[in-house]
């Protein structure tokens, strides 16, 4: 299976990673006026460990078929942290708008690069393949 | 698909945005309401209150407009003797609208409707990344 090459597999873990962040930053601007909430975000997303655990475990690991279940070789990060709460509105909501765009700016161009490599990957393998790529 | 999920939560800002920009409009509409005899009163403010809401399907915090509140601060008076509202010492009861403070909420709103705005866009921009793929 492709999915079983360690790159491919840490790529997809990136990609998935992005998407959760995403959501996350999405529910920040949307409660940027709720009272007392508190802007979330994810640790960031490490390569290696993600690759190497895919090399380790992927192909013997018991498979993930719901996002719930907890693999031994799954998404390498996940936990959710609350943000730094240094500005804080009256009715403690210390979601800063300046903050999430520059955030979400980032996340889109490091999805930009997780999808861009994945594709040049696949592209590599139709070269082996004795396709042209 | 967690790109759909975050498009849902966004819209939910939108709404959110734009239920408050109704509230305060009425606010702005009001402002000038003044009542017709001197026993009853004359418009009373608005104040748009947003609530949490977890969804559960999604598996995300969503927001939403709860309750509208009236705000309980006095009126305002205003010395006009012809007025037939106007009370025993000729003073007619003003709204306790603020136009000042009601365009910079307004403003406020229409800030994060931007911004919410924004995460649409981009969230799209990463779908349209995804469908890339299948092209290369």
């Amino acid at each position: 299976m492709i999915g079983d090459i360690p790159l491919i597999a840490a790529l997809k873990g990136r990609m998935q990673h992005h998407q959760t962040r995403q959501k996350l930053l999405a529910e920040n601007v949307a409660n940027a006026d709720s009272p007392g909430y508190k802007p979330r975000d994810l640790k960031p997303f490490d390569m290696i460990v993600a690759a190497q655990r895919a090399d380790v475990t992927g192909s013997t690991g018991p498979a993930r078929t719901d996002p719930r279940h907890l693999g031994g070789g799954g998404a390498a990060s996940s936990g959710t942290k609350r943000g730094s709460l240094f500005e804080t509105t009256g009715s403690g909501n210390s979601v800063n708008l300046e903050d999430e765009m520059m955030k979400m700016s980032q996340n889109n161009s490091d999805y930009q690069m997780a999808t861009t490599l994945y594709g040049k990957s696949l592209s590599y393998l139709r070269l082996a393949l004795g396709k042209r790529a | 698909m967690d790109f759909v999920k975050s498009l849902q939560v966004a819209v939910s800002g939108l709404k959110a945005q734009s239920g408050r920009m109704r509230v305060i409009s009425e606010n702005i509409a009001n402002a000038d309401s003044i009542p017709t005899s001197p026993t009853s009163d004359p418009y009373r403010r608005k104040i748009p209150r947003f609530e949490r809401k977890f969804d559960s399907e999604l598996q995300a915090e969503t927001v939403r407009l709860g309750r509208v509140a009236r705000d309980q601060k006095e009126f305002g008076t205003r010395f006009e003797p012809g007025h037939p509202a106007a009370d025993r010492n000729g003073y007619v009861k003003i709204p306790n609208v603020n136009t000042t403070i009601e365009s910079m909420d307004l403003r406020e709103a229409q800030r994060s409707y931007e911004a919410n705005l924004n995460v649409v866009t981009s969230t799209r921009r990463m779908i349209q990344r995804t469908l890339e793929l299948l092209r290369s």
